[in-house]
């Protein structure tokens, strides 16, 4: 189990995060939501171990993040949500390069390398430099490293940034075998619609704070009771017309 | 008012010229300081020239003709080299810009721009830089040229010399920026799409290398009037001296033949180079988009997952490195140039004790080399080593660290840190010294074998020393660039250079007279290499890889006022 607790993160002043708890059980796909500067990546970024808390603290199965962060490391596989990986190297070069890090055995890590590049449709691609990549194929590359070494907790930042339909429609199919496997997905992003279709629980962030943690069967389908709706009221965010307005008369205005 | 496309497109072509194409904002800042600094002591030593050839001339003025001509062709293939040195330096360093490239294709082409446009900004762009390298070359040099002027025969000869020199000097300068211009076209042409990023680099790494090792042999060429007046086969081999012989040529004083060879060259450069433009043209569309080409897949086999081996995040850090040196042009530059440099000091050690005469005579005719063998494994090794530390601590895309970040501890540390070593050692001290061995056998024999065993163990503890405190995995951390105190690193630096080639080819020198001393000598350096290389370990284990580089620690007060 994933148990974040009182996370709290200050950047010079500035309250970035503000006493976030939740849990994550084996099993279960975690949306995260919440609008830009909300906290969301911050979070990310101490539950994969990025960034160490200003106060509170984050452990996987009990192992935690800051007394064995070498255990609790090995625990986790994480897909940023800007593909960066070092694009000088092959597809092939650089999960080889992830998989020794995390010490996964010679002929292991070759077969996984290979089967999963040919099953991501990489393998016409896996001995070119990734500089020539797509963002999709980078992203591609990304899911693999992050599954390499079979990891308990799967954390998402906008994992389907770049991905085409048939690439999306595979990678959900793959989280949901995951989670029925008994993995533990965090899955961060915009969409609500993948929030919908994904995960079993919701949490939105709103300035730093948890806004609301519920079950996603609890919304209605549309309406004022629905993700969206509810999401727009408790963020506070503005009324788009009058904006979208003012930038039409922008650009139509001499 | 409006800027016309053109004009536009020729100010961002123009400006890319300076990008280098490998260097962040910062790195490009520190870049342009560090030419404008090198300008400044360029200038020094020109001021310093200048006294010198005052003095030159005055006393060739009142010399023979003969004298002052034996004099004047030598100095004059230097004022036509040096200029040329500067020109292809600096369109090699632009060379990723002085063709309209693929970026150039997707971007502009897509925009209500006709082709012509592009070409036309592109050229004029190239044109202008060029245009202006050359003449501040020339004009870098003109006091300089002026004072040789000064010759027996007064003022109505130095006017056939002054046009002479303009046609052969502009000429040469002419001929390096357009035979670089040249070869980048080809690359362009007839390099396969997927294979081009590659050529490139690796031509623009070894051209800019055997130009900075060529730096010596133009200072030398001030003192070839020997090689002029006795014919030397080697003229027909340096394209300075071809556009000297075209400058005599002109005036009526020599042979055609090194002319004949400026004229082909040039002619031929510029063939090349305006084909290169006029096919790209044509088939903008045909050679940006040409398919792929397709090769069977390489697989080093140090590389191959499959290899088992009890250290495999040392062997994935090391391969890492070794792949990053081969594809990256910033990281791939910094070795090579500094490693050209240290190439140069050889070259010019050798020339100076006169390595051909030593190879065409025999192998014990030519106690000078001795000497030279002796003494230039050693600065290889202290430049070498210290250029291959700068290399791994430059960042390749700082933002892609996270995964060394996400699996950091204490034996990725401590093998990350000795794949940096491991990769330092190899290159900086296993290359320059396999590099010499052959040539210290051949002069040695047998005892190659006790210069190797010094050469390895010297160069082993200055790598100790070098990375004793290195927290860096290769590639992953920010830099400041010129965070120390410049004047103490220079003093620190040549003190370091001429500590270790001095000591190190003395000793070497003692070792070879009396054998005996070898063992005296390796056991203390090979115990302190041990024990720092330890030391090491343990500092690798207990403390984190530095991710984000520092500035020097404060300054520390003297707290007088404490009791």
């Amino acid at each position: 189990m994933l148990e974040a607790r009182g996370l709290t993160k200050r950047y010079k002043g500035l309250l970035a995060l503000d006493r976030v708890s939740f849990d994550l059980h084996p099993g279960e796909i975690v949306g995260y939501l919440g609008p830009n500067g909300s906290g969301k990546s911050t979070t990310v970024n101490i539950v994969v171990g990025l960034l160490e808390p200003s106060a509170g603290s984050v452990s996987v199965g009990g192992l935690n993040a800051a007394e064995d962060p070498v255990g609790y490391k090995k625990r986790i596989g994480y897909v940023p949500e800007e593909p960066y990986l070092y694009t000088h190297l092959t597809a092939s070069e650089y999960l080889t390069l992830v998989g020794r890090l995390r010490r996964i055995p010679g002929r292991t890590l070759e077969h996984r390398i290979s089967t999963l590049l040919q099953l991501l449709q990489l393998q016409d691609a896996r001995y070119k430099s990734m500089t020539a990549f797509s963002k999709g194929m980078r992203q591609r590359v990304l899911v693999a490293a992050a599954l390499l070494h079979n990891p308990d907790l799967i954390v998402l930042d906008e994992p389907f940034s770049g991905l085409d339909v048939n690439a999306g429609l595979l990678f959900r199919a793959l989280l949901r075998l995951l989670a029925d496997e008994g993995r533990m997905i965090f899955f961060s992003t915009h969409r609500f619609d993948m929030v919908e279709k994904l995960c079993s629980r919701v949490i939105v962030l709103s300035s730093g704070r948890v806004a609301i943690e519920s079950r996603v069967d609890a919304f209605d389908k549309a309406g004022p009771g629905s993700l969206e709706e509810t999401f727009v009221r408790v963020t506070q965010q503005a009324d788009y017309q009058p904006l979208a307005r003012q930038i039409f008369e922008t650009i139509t205005q001499g | 008012m409006h800027d016309q496309p053109w004009r536009v497109l020729t100010r961002h072509f123009f400006n890319a010229m300076f990008d280098f194409g490998f260097l962040s904002d910062a790195g490009a800042e520190s870049f342009k300081r560090m030419l404008m600094g090198a300008a400044a002591v360029g200038l020094g030593i020109g001021f310093g020239m200048v006294r010198v050839y005052i003095t030159k001339y005055a006393n060739l003025s009142n010399a023979s003709i003969d004298v002052y001509t034996r004099a004047v062709t030598a100095d004059h293939a230097f004022l036509i080299g040096l200029p040329m040195w500067i020109v292809a330096s600096a369109v090699a360093l632009a060379g990723h810009a002085l063709f309209p490239d693929e970026t150039d294709f997707r971007i502009l082409m897509k925009e209500p721009l006709r082709r012509t446009t592009i070409f036309g900004a592109k050229l004029a762009a190239l044109l202008l830089f060029s245009g202006l390298l050359v003449l501040g070359a020339q004009a870098a040099l003109l006091p300089l040229f002026l004072l040789t002027l000064m010759n027996p025969e007064g003022f109505s000869a130095a006017v056939p010399y002054a046009l002479a020199f303009a046609v052969s000097s502009l000429a040469a300068s002419a001929f390096a920026g357009l035979a670089i211009v040249a070869l980048h076209g080809v690359i362009v042409l007839c390099v396969p799409r997927n294979l081009t990023t590659k050529v490139a680099i690796v031509v623009r790494s070894l051209l800019i290398g055997l130009l900075v090792m060529s730096l010596p042999l133009v200072l030398r060429l001030g003192g070839s009037s020997g090689a002029f007046s006795q014919n030397a086969p080697w003229l027909r081999w340096t394209p300075p001296t071809w556009f000297e012989g075209l400058e005599r040529w002109l005036l009526g004083q020599g042979r055609s033949g090194l002319a004949f060879e400026a004229v082909i060259g040039l002619a031929l450069a510029l063939a090349v180079a305006v084909a290169s433009y006029a096919i790209l043209y044509r088939h903008f569309d045909r050679v940006m988009l040409r398919p792929m080409a397709s090769h069977a897949p390489r697989r080093w086999r140090w590389w191959a997952p499959a290899r088992e081996t009890a250290r495999p995040i040392r062997v994935a850090v090391r391969n890492f490195a070794w792949i990053t040196l081969r594809r990256s042009v910033l990281h791939q530059g910094i070795v090579v140039v500094l490693g050209a440099a240290a190439g140069g000091l050889m070259l010019n050690s050798f020339i100076n004790n006169d390595l051909v005469t030593w190879l065409r005579d025999g192998t014990d005719s030519h106690g000078a080399m001795l000497g030279s063998l002796l003494w230039v494994p050693f600065p290889l090794m202290i430049i070498v080593c210290p250029a291959m530390r700068l290399a791994l601590g430059v960042p390749m895309d700082l933002r892609a660290n996270w995964i060394f970040r996400t699996t950091d501890e204490g034996n990725v540390r401590l093998q990350a840190i000795g794949a940096a070593v491991q990769t330092v050692m190899l290159v900086g001290v296993g290359l320059p010294v396999a590099l010499i061995a052959p040539l210290q056998w051949l002069m040695f024999g047998p005892y190659a074998i006790i210069m190797v065993a010094f050469e390895l163990v010297a160069g082993w503890l200055l790598v100790e020393l070098l990375m004793s405190n290195y927290r860096v995995i290769p590639f992953t951390c920010s830099y400041i660039p010129g965070k120390g105190f410049v004047p103490q690193m220079f003093v620190k630096g040549v003190f370091s250079f001429l500590l270790f080639t001095g000591l190190g080819s003395s000793l070497l020198r003692l070792c070879l007279r009396e054998p005996f001393f070898l063992p005296l000598f390796l056991t203390p350096m090979a115990a302190a290499a041990l024990m720092l290389q330890m030391r090491r370990g343990r500092h690798a284990r207990l403390t984190t890889p530095m991710f984000e580089d520092e500035m020097p620690s404060e300054v520390n007060p003297l707290r007088l006022n404490v009791d």
